[in-house]
């Protein structure tokens, strides 16, 4: 029966081959969704991420970055920077806000430094050279690339007009390009003299992170103190969360889909052989050991399909960003398990059709002429 | 040819019920994808249309409504209110927070507003009465299972739910509190040195007199105050849907790029299916002279009749997941019937049946009259 099953799988190639194109198109489209949700809510931690404190200090009341808007007392930073285990404390200004270019406008995350600070500006500059005037801004190379900027180009931001400098990588998202400019600036669009945004505290070797929150918490009113791990993961869940539900549906609408492909697939072959499947039947074998072979049809199909996305996935996916550079794609091994799960769930119910049409299959037909 | 490829439709009603659902699961995913999209421009274009205002006026250098800061000098609003044909400029504050309950945190924008700018319409509930009092979009109230009479919590801060309205844009709830509300929040929060760090005012809504020109007044108020640029509410608008067209353009586009490849798949697979079952009737059309191109267009036809019935089943299904959507998440609105994207999406699909028809076409080609006095 096996060995039935397998011959009657490939002796139609062409039904075969559209099936398993077709079942793989739905995966990918759920893999892709899921690769650019996760991946954009990678990128949403890519700034905090690369300045790594060891604690952030803001605001009371707010816990991350993505979207919030935060404001310290300039005096806390320098009370926190005598405590005893504090290294060094780097104070930034953050400002959600649209940047407009001749091309476009783009809603983006500006950060704003003081003069030499290197520890929360870029991290690596693609182009050009980090900030060191009033008016000056670094932007992200991808934005540079789609709005077709260069530098010495203009942008607006609010009504402040600033000249690109140098283009840093890794700091683009669709969801939040990040560009620095001087504090100064920043502060005089804020109108927000005498306060910092977020607070980097880095610990002297030897002091524990969760010892130095817990001392900024008891020694500083007003603040919410967290440990770099706690916050990247508070921004990194929201934007996970923002995304989860349509990600299901999604995964939803696309495994329906995949099934009907699975059910027409399996029901054109259990049709194309139903002399033979009725042969087999008069010739006494159980309608058990049958339903077994149409639903291991669905599954091999099902399989082949959900190996090619898999494939497509991994080797052909992240050279999408070569056409779209603004895209961020992130594939996640339990992503693709949990697709996986979900294509053998597919494969089952897609076969449930032709297996019900196997069942009411008279033996007798077989020799029907 | 039609009355042929209708036959054959006909012949196996359990394979064309199986088909139609099909194709139209792939229609119905395009539709789902692109009224998703729409969806989104529609809820960036209503947020500031809803705010009824003759005129919007800015922070100048500032041209969007949403995902902006826009704080202008509050002495600006007298100088505006001098302007002639200007009866009242309402003032509205935009204050992005993070809502976090339970260790959930979702990015809320409050609207803070005196006279003009509230929610829409209270769909349970009240409207503001005290300055405690917030209303809260129906997608927030769902999420975190909050009742009218309820707390809700800002920065530490207690307000009270008093209604619910619909209003969210660019993936984000809205909530709309009173200008006592905000100065309280900011007073008993005791979060930064002065009140004047944050936006107190962001915008103003303008409400001119009957007789008053739209385009002249802006250019009077600009012209008179310095810091400040105006605008009309459906331009700003634009300008939001503009940059929300940034934002979800180069995703959505591929993964409905993706949709129409399916289409096209399932459209081939199914007429490929089809017309290896019917070898032997297209061997005997061959054999009694039909011409290859008749044989086509009976494939094309067949094709075309498979789409106009997979066509309704699709509408009703994206309509079902539409409203189950919108009913278990409210944050998202789909679009589907934004005429220009449903005419296209259409058009799309009877291209991709086109071209799925084509794919068999070697099939037929190939087909030997001689099968036709073959035994089975």
């Amino acid at each position: 029966m096996l060995k039935w099953t397998w011959k009657s799988v490939f002796s139609q190639r062409g039904t075969l081959i559209g099936s398993v194109l077709g079942i793989a198109c739905t995966f990918i489209l759920v893999i892709f969704f899921d690769a650019v949700w996760r991946g954009e809510s990678e990128q949403v931690v890519s700034y905090p991420a690369h300045m790594k404190p060891d604690v952030w200090v803001m605001q009371s009341g707010v816990g991350n970055m993505h979207m919030a808007m935060s404001f310290v007392w300039d005096w806390k930073a320098d009370k926190i920077a005598k405590l005893p285990g504090v290294k060094q404390v780097t104070p930034i200004l953050y400002l959600n806000s649209i940047v407009t270019s001749e091309q476009n406008q783009i809603f983006a995350f500006i950060v704003g430094l003081l003069p030499d600070n290197k520890r929360a500006g870029p991290w690596k500059l693609s182009a050009g050279r980090h900030i060191e005037n009033p008016l000056e801004t670094v932007i992200p190379d991808v934005l540079a690339k789609i709005s077709n900027l260069n530098i010495a180009d203009k942008i607006h931001i609010a009504d402040k007009l600033f000249t690109i400098v140098g283009m840093s990588s890794g700091t683009y998202s669709s969801a939040n390009p990040v560009l620095f400019v001087p504090f100064s600036d920043l502060e005089d669009l804020l109108a927000s003299t005498g306060t910092y945004s977020y607070l980097l505290v880095d610990a002297d070797e030897g002091t524990r992170p969760e010892v130095l929150v817990q001392r900024i918490r008891d020694e500083v009113d007003k603040v919410n103190v967290l440990t770099h791990e706690e916050f990247i993961n508070n921004d990194y869940s929201m934007a996970i969360q923002m995304g989860v539900e349509i990600i299901v549906i999604m995964t939803i609408i696309c495994s329906v889909l995949a099934a009907l492909i699975v059910g027409f697939t399996s029901y054109s072959l259990v049709i194309r052989r139903r002399r033979e499947l009725a042969i087999i039947k008069a010739l006494g074998v159980r309608s058990i050991n049958i339903l077994t072979s149409v639903i291991l049809q669905a599954i091999i199909v099902t399989s082949i399909g959900f190996g090619i996305a898999v494939f497509f996935a991994l080797f052909i996916l992240p050279y999408t960003t070569l056409l779209q550079p603004q895209l961020t794609l992130s594939l996640s091994l339990s992503s693709l398990t949990h697709i996986g799960m979900i294509a053998f769930i597919v494969a089952v119910l897609g076969a449930l059709l032709p297996a019900w049409h196997v069942s009411r299959m008279e033996a007798a037909s077989a020799y029907h002429v | 040819m039609f009355f042929l490829a209708w036959r054959q439709i006909l012949l196996e009603p359990l394979r064309m019920a199986l088909t139609a659902i099909a194709l139209g699961t792939v229609i119905a995913v395009i539709l789902l994808l692109d009224g998703f999209e729409q969806g989104q421009y529609h809820q960036l274009g209503e947020i500031v249309q809803n705010r009824k205002a003759d005129l919007v006026v800015t922070q100048s250098g500032i041209s969007n409504f949403i995902a902006v800061r826009s704080s202008i000098p509050q002495l600006a609003r007298a100088e505006v209110e001098s302007v002639a044909g200007v009866i009242n400029a309402h003032p509205v504050t935009a204050i992005p927070i993070i809502y976090n309950k339970n260790n959930t945190r979702t990015p809320v924008y409050v609207i803070v507003y005196d006279t003009w700018g509230g929610p829409l319409s209270i769909i349970q509930g009240d409207n503001i009465k005290r300055g405690r009092d917030i209303v809260i979009d129906l997608s927030l109230a769902k999420k975190y299972n909050l009742q009218i009479g309820d707390n809700f919590y800002v920065t530490d801060f207690e307000f009270r739910i008093a209604g619910i309205t619909q209003e969210a844009a660019f993936m984000m709830p809205f909530a709309f509190i009173n200008y006592d509300g905000m100065i309280d929040l900011f007073i008993e929060s005791q979060i930064a040195p002065d009140l004047s760090t944050f936006p107190l005012l962001s915008y103003m809504l303008v409400e001119l007199a009957p007789y008053a020109n739209r385009e002249n007044v802006a250019r009077d108020i600009e012209q008179h105050v310095a810091s400040v640029d105006v605008m009309i509410p459906e331009k700003l608008a634009q300008n939001d849907v503009n940059m929300g067209k940034v934002f979800f353009k180069p995703i959505m586009g591929l993964l409905v790029t993706i949709g129409y490849i399916i289409g096209i798949l399932v459209v081939g697979l199914i007429m490929y299916a089809d017309i290896r079952a019917r070898k032997r009737s297209f061997a005997v059309l061959k054999a009694l002279g039909f011409s290859f191109s008749r044989l086509f267009c009976a494939v094309l036809a067949q094709a075309l009749l498979l789409l106009l019935i997979a066509v309704p089943v699709g509408i009703m299904l994206a309509l079902g997941v539409a409203v189950f959507i919108q009913t278990m998440y409210p944050l998202y609105l789909i679009r589907l019937f934004e005429p220009v994207v449903f005419l296209q999406t259409l058009f799309i699909c009877f291209g991709f049946s086109i071209i799925g028809a084509i794919i068999p076409v070697r099939s037929i080609q190939r087909t030997d009259p001689m099968l036709a006095f073959q035994d089975a």
